[in-house]
């Protein structure tokens, strides 16, 4: 017997309207919701008044270390993107591409290999892989500083760029072989049995079909390496070679004394290109690619 | 086309033996049928036949060639599979010619093949779709389409039937045999419904926990399984089977079962004397073998008292399940025969209709010594099929 049958004589003839939740419920006061909205309050401005600040001094042609309506000019901006002070931005974007063309194709072979292929302790190594992706790349830099005087790479872009590669490496590995992870093998077989070799396979089907996730890993690994300062301050002390975070840093000691408004200017200016690509990764994966069609499940 | 062999071949993941010591002939141009239940093998064997997996023991063969450790892609062969596995990146059309591109086919060439056979399939309105706009039925022909353009030594179809519904599995059913009748390209086709495999190929090679159990045509398997599995894996409805027991009568082998005694005559008789006296046997019957004693014709000389249980009316015909001492048998009835469940009815049938099986080995008694009753080889039957055809 159904629970309505054995209530229904309870219930009055006239249908009783159930409660409706309460339109001031979200109004409502207490103590709680004051002292949780006031602490959110005060971390929202914790985050937001410095990057207010840092819009206001980018225009403001006197800035100070202050928070206050700018006095308008782009003076700071037209600083920036003449002369010399142009140069640490394209070092920054060597790094940033040298090392993410080597991560990602070192990557895509290694977590293939990870992701299709039989290999003894493979467990145990992807573990030591997602170790070495959290450690700390300081412990790292005093042996690497030698072996880079051994061999002579000292001041040079392209082996600091290959050293930034391989401290993003193990991170971006684990990633990629996520990612190839969820290509159904019955494709690559499919490809096989087409007639396509290992390699064939992995250009026209793997690739392809994981490229959302590649397209991913190796913008975390552009943002990572653009940003990148110890590594650069340590490896390359060359002022032709100075990228765009060390030239921040730069401002802040250079002559004893701080121009605030370049140096807003300049932070912003370095910080466009991972906002772009943030909005770009973010559009691209909620553009949800999938397998649908390829395979019935 | 090619002919394909399995020699001796095994195959062990771990301490699980998947295919057991498989000698299989696939003569050129035949449709052979792999069947068995889940996890019998004869996945495993079509994977070692494609080269995804390499035997641990034995060798496959291809045209007499030993292809253990060739790649895939060197064994020139299509394979439709289960989940179609169609390029989800790809249109249809780079799906279908994606075979041809890598063997670096003209583009010109490529392109009329690849129209030819879309027609031929009835994909040619689906050449720009990519595979999620299709329907299952669609996705299907493409990966048939995909197999067939690559003109290929042989194919291997895995289940490619399982994921449509009933009526497209008839109709691609059929069309697949027309297919197959029309290029002639040596077709192995893995399955666990029997029916398909009943009804497609040419041979039926019958596999259970790694070992095959009997490679026969369709209709030999049927009239003449090979063991109890044979017996009980095809045809549908399920053989029924009761246990018996050798005696003798007057010098004339016969059987003691449901409490009755039958005698035998015939290739059973002969077979029965090479038997222990008082050996086990388990005795089989086909529903259709079973008859009601009002439809039966006069040779059903054999009666059995049931008591109908299930009463399963198909239209056509009705198949009631009848207990004989206890036993539960299925008997094929005329349509609206008017029996109930609960009624008490004579059944009848024909002796030399029974199958007897050894219950120690499970084992027809009609193969015991002779082993040619086991397989038929390929040459035999295709033969028989030639001449069939003329």
């Amino acid at each position: 017997m159904s629970a309505s049958t054995e209530q229904a004589p309870l219930t009055p003839p006239i249908a009783v309207k159930p409660p409706s939740p309460s339109p001031n419920r979200y109004k409502r006061l207490t103590a709680g919701t004051v002292s949780a909205n006031g602490l959110l309050i005060v971390l929202g401005a914790a985050f937001l008044v410095p990057l207010l600040w840092l819009v206001f001094a980018s225009f403001d042609k006197t800035a100070t270390a202050s928070l206050r309506l700018p006095n308008l000019s782009l003076i700071h901006y037209k600083h920036e993107l003449t002369g010399t002070n142009l140069k640490p931005f394209w070092n920054s974007f060597y790094i940033a591409a040298v090392s993410t063309i080597v991560t990602t194709v070192v990557a895509l072979f290694a977590g293939y290999a990870l992701s299709r292929r039989h290999i003894p302790f493979k467990r145990t190594f992807m573990l030591v892989v997602l170790f070495m992706s959290g450690l700390p790349v300081t412990i790292l830099l005093v042996p690497t500083y030698q072996l880079f005087v051994r061999f002579n790479w000292l001041d040079s872009k392209f082996y600091t760029s290959l050293f930034i590669a391989a401290t993003s490496l193990p991170f971006a590995i684990w990633l990629i072989k996520n990612f190839i992870d969820q290509v159904p093998i019955e494709l690559e077989e499919a490809a096989q049995i087409d007639g396509a070799g290992n390699f064939t396979t992995m250009t026209r089907v793997v690739v392809p079909l994981a490229l959302p996730g590649i397209i991913a890993t190796s913008m975390i690994t552009f943002i990572g390496a653009w940003g990148a300062f110890v590594i650069p301050l340590v490896l390359d002390s060359n002022p032709a070679d100075t990228p765009g975070s060390i030239a921040i840093y730069q401002f802040l000691t250079a002559n004893g004394q701080v121009n605030f408004g370049d140096l807003a200017a300049y932070s912003i200016l370095f910080a466009i290109p991972v906002i772009a690509i943030y909005l770009l990764v973010s559009r691209k994966l909620s553009g949800a690619f999938t397998f649908a069609g390829g395979i019935k499940t | 086309m090619s002919a394909v062999r399995f020699e001796g071949v095994s195959k062990l993941f771990g301490p699980v033996i998947a295919v057991n010591e498989l000698t299989l002939d696939i003569a050129d141009g035949e449709f052979l049928v792999l069947v068995g239940p889940s996890g019998c093998g004869k996945t495993t064997s079509l994977r070692m036949l494609a080269g995804f997996e390499r035997p641990t023991y034995g060798t496959v063969y291809i045209d007499g060639e030993p292809v253990n450790t060739k790649m895939p892609k060197d064994r020139d062969l299509a394979m439709v599979f289960q989940s179609y596995a169609l390029y989800p990146h790809m249109t249809v059309l780079k799906n279908l010619s994606f075979g041809l591109k890598v063997r670096r086919e003209k583009r010109d060439s490529i392109r009329s093949q690849v129209d030819d056979v879309a027609k031929m399939l009835d994909i040619d309105m689906l050449l720009e779709r990519r595979p999620s706009e299709l329907s299952g039925g669609q996705r299907q022909r493409v990966a048939l389409g995909r197999a067939l353009l690559r003109r290929p030594k042989a194919f291997l179809m895995d289940e490619p039937l399982s994921n449509l519904d009933a009526a497209l599995r008839v109709q691609m059913r059929a069309e697949i045999k027309r297919l197959h009748e029309r290029f002639g390209i040596t077709t192995v086709y893995v399955t666990h419904d029997q029916i398909e495999a009943m009804t497609m190929g040419s041979r039926i090679a019958l596999m259970n926990d790694g070992l095959l159990q009997q490679c026969a045509a369709p209709e030999e398997i049927y009239d003449r399984p090979a063991n109890l599995f044979s017996a009980s894996f095809i045809g549908s409805p399920t053989m029924s089977m009761a246990p018996g027991r050798l005696c003798s009568e007057d010098g004339v082998p016969a059987i003691e079962w449901l409490g009755t005694r039958t005698q035998v005559s015939g290739e059973h008789a002969a077979a029965l004397k090479r038997l222990e006296r008082e050996s086990e046997l388990t005795i089989g019957v086909r529903a259709e073998d079973l008859r009601w004693v009002d439809d039966a014709p006069a040779s059903h000389a054999v009666r059995l008292s049931a008591t109908v249980d299930v009463v399963e009316p198909l239209g056509s015909e009705t198949l009631v399940v009848a207990h004989v001492a206890d036993r539960p048998l299925t008997a094929r009835f005329p349509p609206r025969s008017g029996v109930g469940s609960g009624d008490k009815v004579e059944l009848a049938l024909h002796p030399a209709h029974l199958h007897l099986f050894d219950a120690r080995t499970e084992q027809n008694v009609l193969s015991v010594g002779s082993d040619q009753a086991h397989t038929s080889t390929p040459t035999d039957n295709e033969a028989a099929l030639a001449s069939e055809r003329s």
